[in-house]
């Protein structure tokens, strides 16, 4: 019976779980699964979140099946089992399914996210230390944000930086580093289609990366509470082919001496960008 | 026990109800003013939820409030938000769960005349009041309450972001709020340890009062804390001092916004703990005794409860791994939150046991007990995700996080309060509520609150970042305003579904059926050894413990006295004395 019970409890939850988690994948299609992945490195925060929603669902069938099965068969009809738990083979189902969910789910949440953590999302030294990587500044401030390229000096905080105001320009199949600031309150810099959050603390520098893999427009949105108009810190990121981004680039750095206002003290939040190279 | 203590209660009316040290009329005191801002904090609930599902169309009925045009504007949304969370969480759900079954049980399950320190319990009440009175006010101050969240970050917290008068009340009203707090836990912790009834040891308390005992040292470790962060903001509201202000508007010799997250989450990551071991402890005693079967390996159960406190005050990291903090750190706070896991399965799989090859019975606080299970099953299950640094980043203040700790720490709370209100209810009170009524009101309920909140951790996966006045703003939102219309629906009816519970309430407070002394036939001191309501001084001997809370189905005890229970402190004859010593 409680084998039966067990492998029905599992194709249960495979049914109820699985489409929504594959489902998600589509563009378009998903209704409420994860919105678009378009970075190269989102994937293992999808999978995680999956296989956890898999593993969740399972011990939640789990319990429910015992729970409706207790309730059903044994109630006031039923005479009540004098049993206190308390020995040793009484002890041994709530370690064992203690040990069970720490280990497996756990486990498994802990094995991956530090690797993934340690190697790839926090690893800020191996993408900066990448010839290729592409350095911007992010200023948050009550409700907008503003970016900063380096101008044609490569140096950041200078009159000749290009600044741009809710468009984040950035090309596909490079790293994209950020560092990010606030002038005011606290913000929180979220790219869900590039599976990006960081918040944007006053007096400190965050710093947040990505690599973009298709071409397109995606969405900014300010993720931490920062007044009345937080729902309206909206920006947009467009992701240009390289060669496209260089054209780009290269006019607004054309432009960009030009464009400096020497009394314009609000475009001032630059900083010379920290280097953690090793 | 001596019985100099056994002077009669007072007879003038304001002692009697307003300035008692009788701990179950402040008990009572504490069940109103929760209930109160329970209601009101569900209105300002229903109203986040209007804004949700018609964002910024007029609110029916309850627009009227809101002066304008009745809808609610930006500036009015934060203000719904911040002192909806404040309100339920100081006001509401501390009160109800802390306050009054704390104050009513304590004593009563110990075997106790009074707590400790009456007439500090009496302040602690009364400092309460106070801090609900600047609450009340806030809502009519200039610039109007609260507006930072209820989390309460500065710089947005400070003049910079929210120069209302309202904020610097409710910052103030939450200093003093901590203040009748840590007089109440100084109370419960010294009761608990000095004034158990003889032969009532540890071991032997009901897990009502190991909850509550519990919760009462986090509140003495943690909420000075709270205090302290309140305190430091304070004098940057109002003295011009820049502990959490810093960044290019106020020059190089400024605070930290980060030193406030710190001390705001020592404090908050036990608070959920604080708010839900109470319920814990009450579900433990509640599932034994209707189910008719000794609490399942009580001691297993005591000692998760314990090791969850402990755990508590050293895995707050995780409500700032997007903050800027170090992988090594971020790491070792995130193995220390999924070990706390290891305890919730143990506490989850006894209590499961515990009804497992029972006599269930399914009255109401059982089916709330039940229900408690039930939603923090689902939410503990759901905060793995937040517990992991890399699903946290994507799933970091979306709604899926209001969904997860208003299953655990509303939700659960809230059932877990209502089990104890329904199944206290004939003591305290002295008569009956009405249980048809009560199992309308626990179906109801149950079915919607896990609706909303199971809806809202759709939403939250989906991307939905929560505190958004208009979600709909972002093209990859858009398509979830479907969802969260019928979500608020779904509110609207749970909030129409509390109804029958208030008349029922209301209307069996005063005029419900007398209840007898022990109409659940337990073994718990105030059922078996004090009349409904129990006299001012609860018990006119103190009795003598013999045996621990959840003696149910004993096939001993059923042979001697012919009935599944018996009372902890229950004489036996002597002839079957030997054999249900030999039996245990």
């Amino acid at each position: 019976m409680q084998r039966l019970m067990r492998t029905a409890t599992l194709a249960a939850g495979a049914v109820m779980l699985l489409p929504r988690a594959s489902g998600a994948d589509g563009p378009g299609e998903a209704k409420v699964g994860l919105p678009l992945d378009v970075s190269t490195e989102g994937h293992r925060i999808d999978a995680l979140l999956h296989q956890t929603l898999v593993l969740v669902g399972l011990l939640f069938l789990g319990m429910l099946a015992w729970m409706a099965y207790a309730l059903f068969r044994h109630r006031q009809g039923h005479s009540a089992r004098f049993e206190r738990g308390e020995g040793a083979a009484g002890k041994a189902l709530p370690l064992g399914m203690a040990a069970f969910v720490f280990l497996v789910v756990d486990g498994n949440l802990f094995v991956k996210s530090s690797r993934d953590i340690d190697h790839v999302f926090w690893n800020f030294s191996a993408v900066e230390s990448r010839p290729d990587a592409l350095r911007i500044e992010v200023n948050a401030r009550q409700w907008a944000w503003d970016f900063r390229y380096p101008g044609p000096d490569g140096r950041f905080d200078s009159p000749d930086d290009v600044i741009t105001l809710n468009e984040l320009k950035v090309p596909a199949g490079r790293p994209v580093v950020l560092q990010i600031g606030s002038t005011d309150v606290i913000h929180s810099f979220n790219l869900p289609n590039l599976r990006v959050k960081v918040d944007a603390l006053p007096g400190s520098i965050s710093r947040a990366w990505f690599q973009a893999t298709r071409n397109g427009q995606f969405e900014l949105a300010c993720a931490q509470h920062c007044g009345t108009h937080h729902y309206k810190m909206r920006g947009l990121v467009t992701v240009l082919p390289e060669a496209e981004f260089q054209s780009w680039l290269a006019e607004a750095q054309a432009h960009s001496l030009r464009a400096f206002d020497e009394l314009d003290e609000s475009a001032r939040w630059g900083w010379s960008w920290k280097d953690h190279r090793p | 026990m001596s019985e100099p203590y056994l002077h009669p209660g007072p007879t003038s009316f304001w002692f009697r109800y307003f300035f008692s040290t009788d701990h179950k009329v402040i008990a009572r005191q504490f069940l109103w003013s929760g209930l109160s801002f329970l209601l009101l904090g569900g209105l300002l609930a229903m109203m986040i939820r209007w804004q949700w599902a018609y964002p910024g169309q007029r609110v029916p009925l309850l627009g009227l409030i809101l002066g304008g045009d009745g809808a609610i504007t930006p500036s009015s949304y934060t203000g719904l938000f911040t002192m909806h969370g404040l309100i339920m969480v100081f006001w509401a759900i501390t009160p109800l769960l802390i306050g009054a079954i704390g104050n009513f049980c304590i004593p009563l399950l110990i075997g106790a005349r009074d707590m400790a320190f009456p007439r500090l319990n009496m302040y602690s009440f009364w400092t309460f009041a106070l801090s609900a009175a600047l609450v009340v006010a806030a809502f009519f101050a200039e610039l109007g309450p609260a507006t930072a969240g209820w989390t309460t970050y500065p710089p947005l917290s400070t003049m910079v972001g929210a120069p209302s008068a309202g904020q610097t009340l409710m910052v103030a009203a939450l200093f003093i709020v901590g203040a009748s707090t840590i007089m109440g836990g100084i109370n419960y912790i010294v009761t608990v340890i000095r004034f158990r009834a003889p032969g009532m040891t540890y071991m032997r308390m009901p897990l009502t009062v190991w909850g509550l005992w519990l919760t009462s040292i986090l509140n003495v470790l943690f909420v000075p804390i709270l205090g302290s962060a309140g305190l430091l903001l304070l004098l940057d509201r109002l003295a011009g001092t820049k502990f959490f202000i810093a960044g290019a508007m106020v020059g190089r010799a400024a605070g930290d916004p980060l030193l406030f997250q710190h001390l705001f989450w020592i404090f908050g990551h036990p608070e959920v703990y604080i708010l839900i071991l109470p319920a814990w402890g009450v579900i433990g005693d509640l599932l034994s005794f209707f189910a008719r079967k000794p609490a399942y390996w009580y001691r297993g159960t005591v000692g998760a409860m314990a090791a969850v406190t402990i755990v508590s005050g050293l895995v707050y990291g995780h409500h700032m791994y997007v903050a800027g903090i170090s992988p090594m750190l971020g790491l070792g706070f995130e193995i220390l939150t999924l070990a706390i896991s290891f305890p919730a399965v143990v506490l989850f799989v006894n209590w499961l046991h515990t009804v497992w090859q029972g006599s269930n019975r399914f009255a109401v606080p059982m089916l709330f007990a039940l229900g408690t299970v039930f939603v923090f099953g689902i939410g503990g299950l759901t905060g793995l995700f937040l517990g992991t640094i890399s699903t946290d980043v994507y799933l970091h203040d979306t709604i899926w996080v209001v969904g997860h700790f208003h299953l655990t720490m509303a939700a659960a709370t809230f059932l877990g309060g209502l089990a104890a209100i329904y199944f206290w209810f004939p003591k305290m009170f002295g008569r009956e509520m009405d249980p048809t009524l009560g199992k309308l009101h626990f179906w109801g309920t149950i079915v919607l609150l896990t609706a909303v909140f199971v809806a809202m951790h759709v939403a939250g996966y989906a991307g939905q970042s929560r505190r958004l006045y208009d979600p709909f703003q972002y093209g990859f939102l858009r398509h979830l305003a479907p969802l969260n219309r019928w979500t608020s629906f779904a509110a609207f009816a749970l909030g129409a579904f509390q109804l029958p519970f208030m008349f029922n309430f209301i209307k069996s407070a005063f005029a419900g059926k007398k209840a007898g002394a022990n109409p659940w036939q337990v073994g718990t001191l105030e059922w078996t050894h004090a009349p409904s309501p129990p006299p001012h001084y609860n018990y006119q001997a103190i009795p003598t413990v013999l045996r621990g809370p959840h003696e149910f189905s004993d096939p001993a005890i059923l042979q001697a006295l012919g009935k599944d229970w018996v009372g902890q402190a229950e004489e036996l004859p002597s002839a079957s004395e030997a054999k249900v010593a030999a039996g245990a």
